[in-house]
């Protein structure tokens, strides 16, 4: 089908969840309330790595309206995704600042918090370690003694006696010979800080355990077919008894993918005999307690030959996983499969390492460790290009990575797979008005500058992620398409619509997606995350649709007394190619053909498609070959800041992406989505972070002092597409949910470097921060 | 969610307040007057604040006065940050109060509430120093009138059983030339790393600081150096930073080295704005 003829890809068809949003009807998992719910409050932690000496409760118990506490003594074990290490509820020791150690379940949410707060746990302080580069010090303190027991759910490589809970390797080329052929070697250090989603609806579960066993959760989750997995195996309850909901989710960002509060809320709702148990963050708990977003610390060293040709990288990434490894080691992996950035490198020396330390523990977060190490080879790249006298976009343009390139784990690179970075940076350089990056002196003490950032990414899904989609007709020949993402907030259900509504050449109107999802009911769908639900599930509703069809041109043929390759399907008809007036209604076939004299045909017709990751691969562990993932969405941005040379301070007056985006399939969710990103990249680039102590607290988490950007502080957003398809992908679209974030600290911090002359190297880029490495490197 | 017990009133008269306070401590319980609460609550919320009651005084009719009469400015304790910017009767007042939290938070902040609350930055109180209003307590001995300069000292210095009734403010200040900044660690809604607040009585400068020091402070001190136009500014300013009337604040807004830096330039730029640099 042509551009021409397609009549709903590429429209910007309303989201059919804004109705209920923008009038404040949707409901989400803490909308309940009923008068039998009981309430859970967690006890956290104090300190970031402590013993517990004792936990007393006596007070606690006391309060009216408790039904039950519950510590580490009632839990069954530790868990995990990747490395099974962390304990539901914190035993013998804590190992950050927020963890959960017992939970209160009383009548009211009063009762629970005010029982909560009788609790003592006494404490025995341990050494902190405070920061990645601490962890790896030969005597740092253990914070997992014996994690080489811990059971290995899948390929990682804990080094036991420790603190390193992954170590991935990437070895491509000659770096030893590499270097030889290089004239300009630039190389130095940065630090990301761990920092939080911060999604406007805090983490919350509830549970119930009804009398003939099932266990119910309602969960604000990006992930409830692994919550169902996941309450099964430590529990040891039959899948099929565990019935897992989600509502729409309100913001979610990866934070969501963890599962974390489901474990404790199933634990208090078992404790008392099974009743409904709601437990819900407040926002203290959420932003420390629940999992965090990686921190990174950075070394890399790039070499070019004179004409800027980039022939080596040797790289070290250092992922601050916090307490518990979590996703955190799985996106150490994904760091090592894209960690160049996307250029052509033929000799690749890398070591993404992630380690433990007294830090709240993280999962995946938008980008998944692309933002973070972005920033270091985008720092590296602008400072090689400095140091080459060259215009830093033409460097970018001169080693950007093309087809018939491999990636770091030896991905051969096809138009398909990979899309078109040069194109992306050629048209950034104008809408940006690039010329040559010019630092122009606004006479007022102001000074304009420009700074620019490619970025990729490919996503790190399970080698076997699976998705499904199941079709059913109304009545009325409308449509329910049944599928498993959760509705996170970016459209993408609507977008599955689109496409189903495209390849059946229906009205989209008619088509009814299911908006929350229950375990239970829905295909399942792996977790919504890495940005596939698109890819994977759209391929499934395509499957399914060509199910469909088959099965209306099946039976319309006996109807028509044709073959079925002669009929065709369309808005709501089955019909003759050549004579499209012979014909028959859906509504006539979808639960059966009568006849007049009664006899009836056919039966209830439902489409049914599935999807599987196809020719992906671990990564080999000593020199990281591998297929990590179906393919690559990559593109360019570029920040504008107006810099006060004499405050330090900035304001960002224009933000750009070019993506590279496969096909756009809607482009106002489209364009939301990626100014989303970059809104969420720029707020984190500067005032984003946690402040933590000497001792491993933190220090800002609240609202009032872990600050996020607020609407009206942003600046002019640009976002373009290109479109280079992905043959494998739903119409050629490729994945692109996170990746407007990843590139902006990295722009931003090129930006203000060219405008301060200070190399920037740490984030966030506060005016503080940038106005003291200016001054320590004057002295 | 507040999980400790406390009493709510909400006394429709001045006496009714004081009495009610009074009747309290007689009981023993540490009461607190109340005003738009977003302090107690947040705090109590967290449980870094005790008490056993509070006694709104929104009801009072006198607290929520904003009226220009017989060339003094009044304004009533409870008016909320919200109305002083939309009124606009005092604009370096208004810009203290929009300079203040976010909007939300202004629908609910009072004046007296954050000219009495325990936040160390409390903007609101500055334009006041600088124009020597008068401050209206009521308490158990009834109710007195007190230059704002004289019982300000880092906090507003009241009896126990005193709250703020209204604050008077004389016609012929609120309409002079007035220099306002705000310095934060990255945007506009935050606590601020400086805030500098200055009027001219003629060629006198006055001014007024929050967030350099724990506590908001207008000092003689500062005045006289800023006044003497025959120094050198760069010395009048060496000058001030060595005679703060108290150490320069390092928390998460910003350290005491940048704020030193930043109050320094900040001070540099709006005494050349005023008139005040040669």
């Amino acid at each position: 089908m042509t551009a021409e003829e397609m009549t709903i890809i590429g429209k910007s068809v309303n989201r059919k969840d804004a109705p209920e949003k923008v009038r404040g009807a949707a409901k989400y998992t803490t909308d309940y309330i009923a008068p039998d719910l009981l309430h859970a409050k967690l006890v956290t932690s104090t300190y970031a790595h402590a013993k517990i000496k004792s936990i007393n409760t006596n007070e606690a118990q006391k309060v009216p309206g408790v039904q039950a506490i519950v510590t580490a003594e009632y839990c069954p074990g530790i868990v995990g995704v990747i490395l099974e290490d962390q304990p539901m509820l914190a035993k013998d020791k804590v190992r950050y600042h927020g963890e959960p150690i017992a939970v209160v379940v009383a009548n009211s949410e009063y009762e629970a918090k005010k029982a909560a707060e009788l609790i003592q746990v006494e404490y025995e302080p341990l050494p902190v370690v405070n920061s990645p580069g601490e962890a790896i010090k030969p005597n740092a303190p253990l914070i997992h003694e014996n994690h080489g027991d811990y059971r290995r759910l899948k390929h990682v490589f804990p080094e036991p006696g420790t603190n390193i809970s992954n170590h991935v390797k990437i070895r491509k080329g000659d770096i030893g010979k590499a270097w030889a052929q290089c004239d300009v070697i630039v190389e130095d250090s940065f630090s990301i800080p761990q920092s939080d989603h911060a999604a406007l609806e805090p983490r919350n579960s509830r549970c119930e355990i009804k009398p003939d066993g099932r266990v119910i959760i309602y969960t604000s989750s990006q992930s409830p077919f692994i919550v169902r997995k996941l309450i099964s195996r430590y529990f040891n309850l039959d899948e099929g008894k565990v019935i897992v909901n989600t509502p729409l989710v309100g913001g979610a960002f990866g934070g969501k993918a963890a599962v974390h509060l489901e474990f404790l809320v199933y634990m208090a709702s078992y404790a008392v005999g099974g009743r409904m148990v709601k437990l819900v963050n407040t926002r203290e708990e959420d932003l420390i307690g629940s999992p965090c977003k990686i921190g990174l610390e950075a070394k890399v060293k790039l070499g070019s030959t004179k004409d800027g040709i980039i022939k080596a990288a040797e790289i070290t990434y250092l992922v601050d996983g916090g307490a518990y490894s979590n996703m955190g080691v799985a996106i150490t992996k994904s760091i090592a499969t894209d960690c160049t950035g996307p250029y052509k490198i033929e000799n690749v020396f890398c070591d993404a390492i992630c380690v433990y330390t007294n830090h709240p523990f993280t999962t995946s977060f938008r980008g998944f460790g692309h933002m973070e190490y972005t920033f270091a080879i985008e720092r590296t790249i602008d400072m090689l290009a400095r140091k080459l006298k060259h215009d830093p976009l033409e460097l970018r343009i001169k080693n950007a990575i093309a087809p018939g390139d491999t990636s770091p784990s030896l991905v051969g690179l096809t138009p398909s797979n990979i899309g078109n970075l040069k194109e992306c940076l050629n048209q950034i350089k104008k809408l940006i008005n690039w010329d040559g990056g010019r630092k122009v002196d606004m006479g007022n003490g102001k000074i304009r500058t420009k700074g620019i950032s490619c970025f990729w990414k490919t996503p790190s899904t399970p080698t076997d992620a699976v998705s499904g989609a199941v079709i059913t007709f109304n009545p009325d020949g409308s449509i329910n398409l049944n599928i498993g993402p959760v509705e996170l907030g970016v459209g993408s259900k609507t977008v599955l619509a689109q496409i189903l509504a495209e390849r059946l050449k229906w009205d989209i109107n008619k088509i009814h997606v299911t908006m929350e999802v229950n375990t239970e009911l829905n295909p399942v769908h792996w977790k919504t995350v890495a940005s596939m639900t698109i890819y994977m599930v759209g391929r499934a509703v395509l499957e399914a649709a060509e199910d469909l069809i088959s099965q209306l041109k099946s039976i319309g043929s006996i109807v028509l007394r044709c073959s079925p390759t002669d009929l065709d399907v369309a808005d709501g008809k089955v019909f003759l190619k050549e004579d499209p007036n012979q014909h028959l209604d859906v509504t006539e076939v979808v639960y059966g053909y009568k006849y007049d004299n009664g006899n009836s045909i056919g039966g209830q017709i439902m489409g049914r498609g599935t999807f599987i990751m196809k020719h992906l691969t671990t990564l080999d562990h000593d020199g990281g070959k591998g297929v990590p993932g179906p393919g690559w969405t990559l593109g360019a941005q570029a920040v504008e800041v107006e810099f006060d040379a004499k405050y330090c301070t900035y304001n960002i007056l224009k933000a750009v992406t070019v993506l590279d985006a496969g096909k756009v399939l809607n482009p106002k969710t489209a364009e939301g989505v990626v100014k989303g990103g970059m809104s969420m990249g720029l707020s984190f680039a500067t005032r984003e972070y946690f402040d933590f102590d000497i001792q491993g607290k933190v220090l800002n988490h609240n609202l009032r002092t872990y600050k996020i950007m607020r609407f009206g502080e942003n600046p002019q957003y640009i976002v373009n597409f290109i479109e280079t398809p992905q043959i494998d992908a739903p119409y050629g679209a490729r994945a692109f949910g996170e990746h407007g974030i990843i590139g902006m600290p990295a722009a931003l911090g090129n930006s203000l470097a060219a405008a301060s002359d200070t190399d920037l190297n740490k984030l966030p880029l506060s005016p503080e921060t940038i106005w003291k490495t200016r001054k320590e490197a004057a002295q | 969610m507040i999980t400790m017990d406390f009493a709510y009133y909400r006394p429709k008269s001045i006496a009714e307040a004081v009495n009610t306070f009074q009747d309290l401590t007689l009981q023993n319980k540490k009461a607190l007057y109340y005003g738009g609460g977003t302090e107690i609550i947040s705090m109590a919320r967290m449980n870094k604040l005790q008490f056993a009651a509070v006694i709104d005084i929104k009801e009072i009719p006198e607290c929520n006065v904003m009226q220009i009469n017989n060339q003094k400015l009044t304004i009533g304790a409870a008016v909320t940050l919200t109305k002083i910017c939309e009124t606009n009767l005092f604009p370096l007042l208004s810009r203290a109060a929009k300079a203040t939290a976010d909007h939300t938070s202004r629908d609910k902040i009072t004046v007296g509430g954050n000219i009495c609350g325990l936040i160390p930055y409390r903007e609101v109180v500055l334009p006041f120093l600088l124009c020597n209003s008068q401050v209206i307590l009521a308490g158990k001995e009834g109710q007195r009138t007190v230059p704002i300069t004289q019982i300000f000292d880092k906090t507003l210095k009241r009896e126990k059983s005193e709250f703020i009734v209204q604050i008077l403010t004389d016609r012929t200040f609120i309409d002079l030339p007035f220099e306002f900044v705000k310095k934060t660690k990255m945007e506009e809604i935050d606590y601020p790393l400086v805030t500098l607040a200055l009027i001219k009585l003629g060629d006198e400068i006055r001014a007024a600081v929050s967030g350099l020091c724990s506590f908001p402070f207008r000092s003689s001190r500062l005045e006289n150096e800023i006044n003497q136009i025959s120094v050198p500014l760069q010395t009048r300013i060496d000058n001030i930073m060595s005679n703060l009337p108290g150490p320069i604040l390092n928390n998460l807004q910003g350290s005491a080295e940048y704020r030193d830096f930043v109050f320094r330039n900040t001070l540099l730029d709006a005494l050349a704005k005023v008139g005040g640099a040669s």
